[in-house]
């Protein structure tokens, strides 16, 4: 699908049929799989549309396994920042090549859209090698890899042990060629507090250059409203504010999804968009049903990228699907509990994104 | 210090003796306590028995000594646990000899029981929702950190607030315990209140391996079958609801997990961490072999554990944090009145 994507092919075989094929996999072949199937009166057999497969909540992340391999086959581990409680959820691969190819397909065509071969990447986030467990951390390396112009990490990543090294940035930022289009990798948070660093100060890129955002601020910044942050950024690298690309994405997950508004030039900001391999489905978050068209439901996200842990992965994030995409609109608020009895929210709360 | 230690316990002991005239009355309460709180009517009949009827000198003596001392404390009640603003009336009452109290919008009917019962000048109830307007030296506020962190935020400059967050309370099964009456000296803990409170056991550890710890579950299922049958569970909220969805999913991906219509109790394996139940009666049992196993899933818990119940209590103590009340299981409701339930 992801290499069909590429080429601009059509997709040699349907959504429902390789969803199916993967739970019936991941069923016999992750334990807790059948288990929830079992539970659900599902016989895995029997599935032939996406939507019938039981989706894993990412809470079975912290757990226990929900890898289709023998533990000493996987070869890379991402791993959540952790709950209150200190829990982190671990999505392990057999391999990253799926994670790879659906993160750089899609990548490619959401944000470096147009961008000459051998961008100058630079990513306000620590390096892969730093954050080896990171899935964030790996894909910003990778489109660091693919994209970039071959800089040595010291040129690439501009987070080192937690800081930001605002005058290896500042250098980068000036030595830049006026004729090539850079590329900007980083989180909101970090954005956050390179602006606060910055005091005003710009850092303008070349023409054409872009910059992604991703993730939320919970705790580790002063919180900013989206439409806020993306005009501060914008004005510091003096690009323009549809060139401030938001991603969306998830440990659990291995596919990504983006906002349009570079290759769509009526795409609004706060909508995403899915690969053609995997499709966010918003559900009550009591039956797991889909719920209407235009109504707020918890995310389901079925990501056929995930072909070794769960295809079917219920966040706790809120969503609502609109023309062209889904609206991200972040944690279930939940009603003021009736009790002293904490709630299992706050239980599960991580500080920030993958 | 202007009133004596003996005119504190004096006071407090009042508002002990208003708490059993409420008692006395509480069939007819019960019917509003059980829309305001979504408890079932035998659900309320059984928190009742949580409420304090009676202290010791020594008990009272001890609340007093820890309540502080201000002229005029200003308490703000939570949707807590219904019996909770008896504890909370008396800590203030405790602190000092003028208290105005504000009950939870949602759940307001024992609060105003109990002022009314206690008929004192001194203890009155308000409306006041605007913390800057409080003219209090002290402010007691029960709720979630949130809502602490914006009291202390609006409160007049020099007021001094006492928070007293949201926790849980785990379960510890020693080597020694007889699985059947521990299971149901448990599921009666888990059962009052329906598990909101902060007393409330979301986990139990237990001391053995796997096979012990799926013994205990299955045991505490029954247990709270049967518990369900005497005490029906009251209705749950949207979010309660889809959060036990949430978790017993988890719970069959990760281990075993026993449900009920109106209960679940799941065993993880002893390397998972403690994904604890959410309220509504529901329970994780993890099995944890040897007593340094049961410390760490205890420290594990941090700051958010407020009491461990356990079939020893005195076998376990030296294992339980320090800010952690003790208890014998099938009594975790019930602490002495010797303070506010939380002293972390």
């Amino acid at each position: 699908m992801v290499r069909a994507f590429e080429r601009g092919d059509p997709m040699p075989e349907t959504f429902d049929a390789l969803a199916a094929d993967l739970a019936r996999f991941q069923a016999a072949h992750v334990p807790g799989y059948g288990r929830l199937c079992a539970a659900s009166g599902l016989d895995p057999a029997s599935i032939e549309r996406a939507g019938q497969a039981p989706a894993v909540p990412t809470e079975a992340f912290k757990l226990g396994r929900v890898f289709a391999f023998d533990e000493q086959d996987a070869t890379a581990a991402f791993r959540t920042s952790g709950t209150a409680l200190g829990a982190r959820g671990t999505h392990w691969m057999r391999d990253v090549d799926s994670y790879d190819a659906a993160a750089l397909a899609f990548g490619r065509a959401m944000l470096a859209r147009g961008l000459p071969p051998a961008a100058p990447v630079l990513v306000v986030g620590p390096s892969a090698a730093e954050a080896p467990d990171s899935s964030l951390a790996h894909m910003c390396d990778l489109f660091a890899r693919a994209l970039g112009d071959g800089a040595e990490p010291g040129g690439t990543f501009f987070v080192r042990r937690g800081e930001i090294d605002l005058e290896s940035l500042r250098g980068r930022v000036a030595a830049l060629r006026g004729d090539r289009a850079a590329v900007v990798l980083a989180t909101s948070f970090a954005l956050v507090h390179l602006l606060d660093a910055l005091r005003g100060e710009r850092l303008p890129l070349p023409h054409g250059s872009r910059v992604m955002q991703t993730g939320g601020f919970k705790g580790r910044s002063r919180a900013v409203p989206a439409a806020e942050l993306r005009r501060a950024v914008a004005a510091a690298f003096a690009v323009d504010e549809r060139a401030v690309v938001g991603e969306y994405g998830m440990t659990e997950l291995s596919s990504q999804f983006w906002e349009a508004t570079l290759v769509d030039p009526r795409a609004p900001h706060g909508v995403y968009v899915e690969p053609p391999w995997a499709r966010v489905v918003p559900v009550d978050p009591e039956t797991l049903a889909p719920v209407p068209a235009g109504d707020t439901g918890v995310a389901r996200i079925e990501d056929l990228a995930n072909v070794d842990s769960a295809f079917a992965v219920l966040a706790l994030d809120r969503v609502r699907r609109t023309a062209g995409g889904f609206e991200l609109l972040g944690r279930q608020p939940g009603a003021p509990p009736r009790g002293c009895s904490i709630a299992i929210d706050e239980l599960l709360s991580e500080p920030g994104p993958r | 210090m202007t009133r004596s230690v003996a005119a504190r316990v004096a006071d407090v002991r009042r508002l002990v003796e208003a708490a059993a005239a409420v008692y006395a009355r509480r069939a007819r309460l019960a019917p509003r306590i059980a829309r305001a709180t979504g408890l079932t009517v035998e659900g309320v009949d059984l928190g009742f028995e949580s409420l304090e009827r009676e202290a010791s000198d020594a008990e009272l003596a001890a609340l007093v000594a820890g309540a502080g001392d201000a002229s005029h404390v200003h308490v703000i009640l939570s949707a807590n646990v219904f019996v909770a603003p008896l504890r909370a009336l008396a800590v203030a009452r405790g602190a000092a000899p003028r208290v105005t109290v504000r009950p939870s919008p949602r759940d307001p009917v024992l609060a105003t029981a109990i002022v009314e019962a206690a008929g004192e000048a001194a203890i009155r109830l308000v409306s006041q929702r605007d913390v800057a307007a409080i003219d209090a030296d002290v402010i007691h506020v029960y709720g979630r950190d949130e809502t602490i962190a914006s009291v202390r935020a609006r409160a007049r400059p020099g007021v001094v607030v006492r928070g007293h967050g949201a926790g849980l309370s785990a379960a510890v099964v020693t080597s020694g315990a007889e699985v059947e009456r521990t299971a149901d000296a448990l599921a009666g803990d888990v059962v009052a209140f329906d598990q909101r409170g902060c007393l409330s056991p979301r986990l139990a550890i237990v001391d053995g391996d796997g096979a012990r710890a799926e013994r205990f579950a299955e045991a505490l299922y029954e247990r709270l079958s049967a518990w369900g049958r005497r005490v029906p569970r009251g209705e749950l909220s949207v979010d309660e609801r889809s959060g036990a969805e949430r978790w017993c999913a988890a719970m069959w991906m990760a281990g075993r997990l026993w449900r009920g219509s109106a209960h679940a109790v799941a065993c993880a394996p002893a390397d998972a961490p403690s994904l604890v139940a959410p309220p509504g009666r529901h329970v994780l049992v993890v099995p944890a072999p040897g007593p340094d196993a049961v410390a760490a899933r205890l420290g594990a818990l941090g700051r958010f554990v407020v009491s461990v119940g356990s079939d020893d209590p005195g076998r376990i103590a030296r294992l339980v944090p320090g800010h952690a009340r003790l208890s014998a299981l099938g009594r975790m409701q019930r602490p002495p009145l010797d303070g506010p339930v939380d002293r972390r």
